[in-house]
């Protein structure tokens, strides 16, 4: 039985050329089982589509902005990502329970995780975003570059327990990729089969149960 | 000279793949990018080892020979097609057979929804002139570019649930 890939973090109409309807009906056809819509900021989130779940990838410019909008968004958007990159955003990311995902940390100068953000990410259940975009975005030394990061925070994740998400951070549906090619993709990192299925299937479904059970504790 | 005995031969798998695109894509520089694609993934070695080649195309979809050890490389290849030609494309593979009757048979015999021009203005959700119709899928070109430049595409892609006018 194949199980049920989630593409958990996908960028929609406003922002990407393409609606939450659009990107689900292609991301059906490729062999997802869902989508999850996260925007950039609550402005790009206009259209909101049932069969879509949404969510918000944060964008902070210091450790205390992030943890202003952490508070603010907790209670209203199901996922709650963080835009990574910046050292401290990710460690301040790794630190909150409230935060679901920490997307691409590999984005500054640096691979962005160290044994430190590793350990705490672990214990507060923050899973880590590879956004495999730079595969068909970028050629040769931004790739390479790219893939040397993530091969290191891979090996990070890997040895701390942290949990993988595998998405494809599209902009449009011509950046969804089906399951079985991230897979194929994830094995250059090197992840192996069983462990880039979990980073397709099981990692974002038990993201998708965590909000449902924050939802539950709130009402 | 003799052939080889079928013993010695190289075992051969045929990838089976869809191709969408905004544009027609020709065959030539179809081919031309997956060399690319792969030399840029696996290098000249890798290729050489994984016998990458294009066995044959119709515009939407075709099949890749490669090794028998090496399926996963070319679906790996496949998925970093991102553009041919300043074209956004995207290459699904559907599955992998070891013979060409066998790939034709098995994944390529699907039903082509066939793409028809259409001309209409819209306003929902976007104010443009909604140009092609696939299926359910529709595409428009915006009046405001930044968010097809934002996404590096062409066109809005929406459905037909967004905007039931359109029907």
């Amino acid at each position: 039985m194949t199980p049920d890939y989630v593409d958990i973090s996908v960028h929609a109409f406003p922002e990407g050329a393409d609606t939450p309807k659009r990107l689900n009906l292609v991301a059906r056809s490729l062999g997802f089982a869902a989508i999850g819509v996260t925007a950039h900021s609550p402005y790009w989130s206009q259209l909101s589509d049932s069969s879509a779940i949404s969510g918000i990838e944060i964008v902070a410019h210091s450790v205390r902005d992030l943890r202003k909008k952490i508070a603010f968004f907790s209670d209203t958007a199901p996922i709650i990502s963080v835009h990574g990159g910046d050292e401290q955003i990710n460690r301040a990311a790794c630190s909150d329970d409230r935060v679901d995902l920490l997307m691409h940390p590999d984005r500054g100068k640096r691979g962005g995780l160290n044994q430190v953000t590793a350990k705490i990410a672990e214990k507060n259940g923050v899973a880590l975003g590879l956004s495999f975009g730079y595969f068909w975005k970028t050629r040769e030394i931004e790739r390479s570059r790219a893939l040397a990061l993530q091969h290191q925070n891979v090996a990070l994740c890997q040895k701390f327990g942290v949990p993988l998400v595998i998405t494809s951070d599209a902009y449009s549906h011509f950046d969804l990729r089906a399951p079985r090619q991230l897979k194929a993709l994830a094995r250059l990192l090197p992840l192996e089969d069983k462990e880039a299925t979990a980073a397709l299937s099981s990692a974002p479904q038990n993201i998708i149960k965590r909000s449902t059970q924050k939802e539950k504790a709130r009402v | 000279m003799k052939p080889l005995r079928p013993t010695l031969r190289d075992s051969f798998r045929y990838v089976a793949f869809t191709l969408s695109s905004e544009e027609p894509v020709r065959t030539r520089d179809l081919q031309t990018e997956i060399f690319k694609a792969a030399k840029s993934l696996f290098g000249d070695v890798g290729v050489s080892k994984s016998g990458t080649k294009v066995v044959m195309f119709d515009g939407t979809k075709g099949l890749v020979r490669c090794h028998y050890r090496h399926v996963p490389d070319v679906q790996a290849t496949l998925a970093t097609i991102g553009k041919i030609e300043n074209n956004r494309v995207r290459a699904t593979v559907l599955g992998t057979s070891g013979t060409i009757k066998a790939a034709i048979e098995k994944y390529l015999q699907i039903d082509e929804r066939i793409r028809r021009t259409i001309s209409s203005y819209v306003t929902v959700p976007v104010s443009g002139k909604a140009v092609r119709m696939r299926g359910k899928e529709i595409d428009i070109i915006p009046e405001d570019r930044e968010i097809v430049d934002r996404a590096d595409v062409q066109f809005i892609g929406i459905t037909i649930d967004d905007n039931e006018r359109l029907i």
